[in-house]
């Protein structure tokens, strides 16, 4: 070989990839050739630099033993879906094994779960913190309910003719309690609480024959409370609004059913009997206190 | 037999591709499973990712166990899969290095020295990815599969290349590789 050795040619003999009449011709060129020594030993040292930079690469240690699990795991894992494929031919056999992957537990995905799991506790312990609170005043309202009369003050309408008259929508009533507590001191020329705030009036459309009882009803109120001179009994006061409170939600129940069913006589006949119990007993009440009256 | 492997097994030479004995599936990982995690490992630089390339790598030639190249190009084989992998592994990660380093605190097979232990050795190991970086395709790739006692042809065949050119090809690359290296301090 007369002709100097290209980069390649030096390269592969160094590597013993040379045939080997193609050895022995190189090997004769570099005993008689200067330049291409020269670049031999270059190369030489270049390849043993090369080879201890990335030694370092390739030294470290290989996870014999958690490799051959994982795929142990995974091979596994298609053997499984192959012969669920075998006998259960369905369409969704995919979905269904790439959810089986979802469950095989490597050392990766334990980290997955464990935050999915964490994050599901905390999850149930905020909701359960959130629901909390909303128990509570749902109790407190059905007791208060129990006690205290939804119905709120009826106030007349100043224009009679029109049908219509101006009711206080009703607004969250105070505890029995609170009620009892407070004394009821009216001097004789107070007048009724028939003023009745703008925002919290509701136009409310009589039902035939309702005015009457309207009328009545507050009559016997403002009589009731133009009377009380003197504070109501607390017993006394706690037995009235008991009864006022179970007269008044049979009369919101037995008028919504006269509102829904216009046209039967016996809703109607329910409502004004609710009326009618109302009238007895603030008549009962009224008649108490004046006879009381000192 | 998946496409991307039928594509592999058609791009070999049939004299390859229907070479002799057949390695079982155990005794194909218990020889050539270092190599792919390595390799693996080289490209993707984290070595929890490097386990899901190794698995995913032995998974597709246990579903092409039957039309995978006998024992002399089976690593060939396996090597080309395993950069495939690993590259398109590393396409989609942005976050391999906050992997690795949770990976590190959670393993008892940790590969990177503690700091304390070894910085001259991390050091290195970082000198020479930076160094590999530089050098292009398909050289560096040519220096990863020699640096791992592959030979010219079996090099050839896991990258789709000329036999005739691999020596060419290694010495281009360890040319580049040096004179990077040299450049960064990694020549002491």
């Amino acid at each position: 070989m007369r002709e100097c050795l290209d980069e390649g040619i030096l390269q592969s003999y160094f590597d013993g990839e040379l045939s080997n009449e193609y050895m022995e011709s190189v090997a004769s060129h570099l005993g008689s050739c200067f330049e291409c020594a020269a670049a031999a030993r270059e190369l030489e040292a270049e390849v043993s630099l090369l080879s201890n930079a990335l030694a370092v690469e390739f030294d470290g240690t290989v996870p014999t033993e958690r490799l051959r699990h994982r795929i142990d795991v995974a091979v596994a894992g298609l053997q499984l879906g192959n012969q669920n494929s075998v006998r259960e031919p369905i369409a969704g056999r995919g979905w269904l094994q790439s959810l089986s992957g979802l469950f095989a537990f490597t050392p990766q995905r334990t980290f997955g779960y464990a935050a999915l799991a964490v994050v599901l506790a905390f999850g149930t312990i905020i909701g359960v913190i959130q629901l909390r609170p909303d128990q509570s005043p749902t109790i407190d309202k059905q007791d208060v309910a129990e006690v205290v009369s939804p119905q709120p003050p009826i106030s007349q309408n100043p224009n009679p003719g029109s049908g219509v008259v101006s009711i206080d929508t009703p607004t969250p009533v105070g505890s029995y309690s609170g009620v009892a507590s407070v004394p009821v001191k009216k001097s004789r020329s107070e007048r009724p609480r028939t003023i009745v705030n703008d925002q919290n009036v509701a136009q409310v459309k009589l039902l035939p024959g309702e005015r009457s009882y309207l009328k009545t009803i507050a009559v016997l109120d403002s009589t009731i409370k133009s009377k009380s001179n003197r504070p109501m009994r607390p017993e006394l006061r706690a037995e009235y609004e008991r009864n006022l409170a179970v007269v008044d939600r049979a009369l919101a129940a037995t008028r919504n059913a006269a509102k829904k069913n216009p046209n039967d006589p016996d809703a109607a006949e329910f409502m004004f009997n609710a009326y009618q119990s109302k009238v007895d007993l603030l008549n009962t009440v009224a008649d108490a206190r004046l006879y009381n009256r000192p | 037999m998946s496409g991307q492997a039928r594509a592999l097994i058609q791009s070999m030479p049939k004299d390859i591709a229907t070479a002799a004995t057949a390695l079982s599936f155990d005794e194909a990982f218990t020889l050539h499973h270092r190599a792919v995690f390595r390799t693996a490992r080289a490209v993707v630089r984290d070595s929890a990712l490097a386990e899901d390339v190794t698995q995913e790598v032995f998974l597709r030639l246990y579903r092409n166990l039957d039309s995978t190249p006998g024992e002399e190009l089976l690593r060939a084989w396996l090597l080309r899969v395993t950069l495939n992998v690993a590259r398109n592994t590393i396409r989609g990660q942005s976050r391999a290095a906050a992997r690795d380093d949770e990976y590190q605190k959670t393993t008892t097979e940790a590969w990177f020295p503690q700091p304390e232990e070894d910085y001259e050795r991390r050091l290195a190991i970082e000198e020479a990815r930076r160094a590999l970086d530089k050098v292009k395709e398909p050289m560096r790739s040519c220096l990863l599969l020699k640096q791992q006692g592959l030979s010219y042809r079996e090099i050839a065949t896991t990258l789709s290349l000329k036999e005739t050119n691999v020596g060419s090809l290694v010495a281009r690359g360890r040319k580049e590789f040096v004179r990077v290296y040299g450049k960064i301090g990694g020549v002491r």
